[in-house]
């Protein structure tokens, strides 16, 4: 296992949902994307400050997380989904197979969301009509969300995506 | 359904006559080839229009990076090619990612305007959340609450369902409701912030855990259709401009064969004893007042005919007097006070009226109040509530 961000296990996070599931069926409808994005946000949500649009807003980042997974097209193997609370944070980690030549997407992708300059990037890449997919959704998720991300590979074979969200701070 | 097929989930439209292309529901296609139609609408509507395309995505609950990408290129690219055309996107302070997501727009190209819907659609609304205004809906609730609590069970309050109550202000009515009928589910939905931050304070005070408040617009809410088996919507239809738009939505939200209940006054009728005739003089005037600002207090007995406008069947209508005989004859006077304050005191000024018709106006509440605390006098406020079921 290698990672490529700053660990930040060491935070108190409280596990409130795991999701597991045979890549091949979630690959088998596109759909399972939104289902599963608003289904997840629904159920964590219903203790917030404002439950309706806290999942609105979780949903939106988590589809964006589940549709990396699915286009990863990586099966067999499985998609493990974690969603956990910390203080002003939602943790989603999102582990889906995907091969290791492809990898690189999401590291690259990555890297142009966590360092400085990531607005100038994302309106470059918004007005690109060849832009790479994959740095538009991470840098949109930077930029949009306030979130931060951590990328684990995981024995060659499969990618952890760790994405933070302050989503009752992006309610007020 | 395969993969390959569109995602039927949300809707595109053009309006010619308001140069306004809208989309709504859920856009979240696998490639922007599945949204290929919606794009070329899109096309076709910059090259109708003359001066200005608005882009309403009020009612865009959810779309993923890829339809964002296809849109933002070609905005982009048509506000380079087309600079006689403005393009303003109007986006909504209750869907939270819209007005972060849209903004970049204007930062790529200047001539996109990005806008977040906001109250001042209402023209009452600013009325209403002033913090003014808190103290008059606690002690209507009160006053109303011992009429309510009797009649809601007839139009299909009871222990154990799902429940709404749209526009709740201050949170009071779903509190009162949850102690005395123990829903399984509230969720209380308004408008103003502020109004929630007291509803939510007054529910931790009372340890209250179970009611989900949420900021959201009437007329166009994310929640969900078909959820719940009542829908509440108390004293509010009576002051939007477009009420039809309202029961749509609480139509929209009703289980089929759950109901809608409503409430609104007819403030005309509102009459004490003595000094009759100054209290009638002034709340004719409240009806014509409220009337300038596009709002409807004489709505009460026109629920009738708007439940069967907006499709409801087997309507149960019924009227009650809130008076100075209902508890404490002050509560009546306080709510009458409140109400001198905001009617004479902010809209008949904001109307522009005269200083002779403004003090004409306060002696009605004055002698209104008179009325009400006078030992052998009577006041009166009607209501008329009345509920409507969503078919099968």
């Amino acid at each position: 296992m290698s990672e490529q961000s700053t660990d930040r296990t060491a935070l108190p996070f409280h596990p409130m949902l795991e999701l597991e599931m045979e890549m091949e069926i979630f690959m088998s409808d596109w759909l399972h994307c939104n289902q599963l994005s608003n289904y997840v946000a629904r159920m964590v949500s219903h203790d917030r400050s404002d439950p309706v649009r806290h999942a609105n807003l979780l949903s939106s980042a988590l589809n964006e997380l589940f549709e990396i997974s699915f286009r990863s097209g990586s099966a067999p193997g499985r998609l493990h989904c974690d969603i956990s609370r910390g203080d002003h944070l939602e943790r989603i980690s999102l582990t889906f197979p995907c091969a290791p030549e492809q990898q690189h997407l999401y590291r690259d992708a990555s890297t142009k969301a966590s360092g400085g300059g990531a607005l100038e990037r994302y309106l470059d890449a918004l007005a690109d009509e060849n832009s790479v997919q994959e740095d538009i959704i991470l840098l949109g998720l930077a930029i949009n969300y306030d979130a931060s991300l951590l990328l684990r590979e995981v024995e060659g074979r499969a990618l952890t995506v760790i994405l933070d969200i302050p989503v009752e701070g992006l309610l007020n | 359904m395969s993969s390959h097929e569109p995602v039927p989930l949300f809707s595109a439209q053009f309006d010619l006559n308001s140069q306004e292309f809208s989309l709504s529901g859920i856009l979240r296609p696998l490639s922007p080839i599945e949204i290929a139609e919606t794009t070329t609408l899109l096309e076709k509507s910059i090259n109708q229009v003359r001066g200005v395309l608005y882009i309403n995505v009020k009612r865009l609950i959810h779309m993923n990076a890829t339809a964002y990408h296809a849109l933002a290129r070609l905005l982009v690219n048509a506000s380079r090619a087309r600079r006689d055309i403005r393009f303003v996107v109007v986006t909504s302070s209750v869907v939270g990612w819209a007005t972060r997501t849209f903004h970049h727009l204007s930062a790529i190209e200047p001539k996109i305007a990005v806008e977040a819907y906001d109250s001042a659609f209402y023209p009452g609304q600013t009325f209403v959340e002033n913090q003014s205004f808190i103290p008059i809906l606690r002690t209507q609730t009160k006053m109303t609450w011992r009429h309510e609590r009797d009649i809601l069970p007839r139009h299909g309050m009871r222990a154990g369902i799902a429940m709404a109550d749209i526009c709740c202000g201050i949170g009071d009515f779903a509190v009162l409701v949850h102690k005395e009928f123990k829903p399984a589910r509230i969720v209380a939905l308004d408008h103003s912030a502020v109004s929630l931050d007291y509803a939510r304070k007054v529910a931790a005070d009372f340890d209250i855990r179970d009611i989900e408040y949420t900021y959201g617009d009437a007329s166009e809410m994310l929640l969900e259709d078909n959820q719940f088996d009542l829908v509440t919507c108390r004293h509010s239809l009576q002051i939007f401009n477009r009420p039809d738009i309202l029961l749509k939505e609480l139509y929209r939200i009703c289980k089929p064969g759950g109901r809608v209940y409503i409430t609104n006054e007819k403030n005309s009728h509102c009459l004490g004893e003595p000094r009759a005739a100054s209290i009638q003089w002034t709340y004719n005037e409240v009806a014509t007042l409220f009337s300038h600002f596009d709002m409807d207090v004489e709505m009460g007995p026109k629920s009738r005919r708007l439940l069967r406008d907006a499709g409801f069947e087997a309507i149960e209508m019924e009227s009650f007097m809130v008076s100075n005989l209902d508890g404490d004859p002050q509560d009546f006077a306080d709510v009458v006070a409140a109400w001198e304050d905001v009617y004479a005191g902010e809209m008949s000024v904001r109307r522009g009226d005269t200083s002779e018709f403004i003090k004409r106006f306060r002696q009605g509440f004055q002698d209104h109040i008179f009325a009400a605390l006078h030992p052998k006098g009577y006041a009166g406020w009607p209501i008329w509530a009345a509920s409507g079921r969503k078919p099968l």
